[in-house]
């Protein structure tokens, strides 16, 4: 009986957590490519090896929707791409961060994400000892 | 912004190639008085031109979402279709029950639903950046 309403409890906490999780990570595609794009230029396939090692493989994104959010960011004047030889088969597309795609990630981790590394709050997400 | 797509250039041409058969084969179908057939036609016709639109609408969505694929594949539809009629019209393709005036008033008509779409186009611009929605960019 006690056995069973364990059970319960962690199949409602897996439930939740998977819940969170999808909702969390909806949007958060974009901050992964804009990371995978900071420091150097990337094909498609790097930006995907990139998100899936450096997110741990909690994110993973499928080829053609890194295609259709690349082709967005392009259009939009975030993204550029330049065009180089591959190590085999056709020319790849090399996409890079623009001075626009620069400014708007630093912007967006200067308001969205630093707040995560104060000490009260990474206190509170048990990120640091407490004192 | 690109003004016409790869997709709106396909359907342009898969509608030439079906409305040019289509009126042709309407006006025979009225000469011949075969009045059912024609009404069945035309449905066909009214059908397969929908998913067609539909169809390269949303390859067009899936390459890139930009806000206005509906309109302009409205607008190429209403060109390319009384283009069509019009220039048949000028070479007396037509069958003796057909009338210009018909065909005017048609390109009337509908310009005025095809301005209506415009406003509602230029209404929901606002909720875009470079013709894409905002709840669409990030997402």
């Amino acid at each position: 009986m006690i056995n069973s309403i364990s059970m319960a409890k962690i199949n409602l906490l897996t439930d939740l957590l998977t819940a969170w999780e999808d909702t969390y990570k909806k949007g958060q595609l974009t901050l992964w490519i804009f990371l995978a794009l900071k420091d150097d230029r990337k094909y498609v396939d790097e930006i995907k090896t990139f998100v899936e090692e450096q997110s741990s493989n909690t994110m993973t994104c499928e080829e053609q929707s890194l295609y259709r959010t690349l082709r967005k960011f392009q259009h939009l004047g975030v993204v550029d791409f330049e065009t180089g030889k591959g190590n085999k088969g056709p020319e790849r597309k090399y996409y890079y961060l623009t001075d626009l795609g620069v400014k708007l990630l630093d912007q967006f981790v200067q308001r969205n994400i630093s707040l995560f590394f104060n000490q009260r709050v990474k206190q509170l997400l048990n990120l640091e000892e407490k004192k | 912004m690109k003004f016409i797509t790869t997709n709106q250039l396909r359907f342009a041409a898969v509608l030439i190639v079906l409305t040019i058969p289509f009126r042709l084969g309407l006006s025979r179908l009225l000469d011949a008085e075969m009045f059912t057939m024609a009404w069945v036609l035309a449905l066909v016709y009214a059908v397969v031109i929908f998913a067609m639109g539909w169809i390269f609408g949303r390859k067009d969505h899936e390459s890139l979402p930009i806000y206005d694929i509906g309109f302009r594949f409205h607008l190429t539809t209403y060109i390319i279709c009384n283009a069509i009629a019009e220039i048949l019209f000028y070479f007396n393709f037509n069958s003796r029950f057909e009338n210009v005036k018909v065909v005017h008033l048609t390109a009337i008509y509908w310009g005025v639903f095809l301005l209506i779409h415009f406003v509602v186009f230029m209404a929901t611009r606002r909720n875009a950046i470079k013709g894409i929605e905002k709840s669409e960019i990030f997402e």
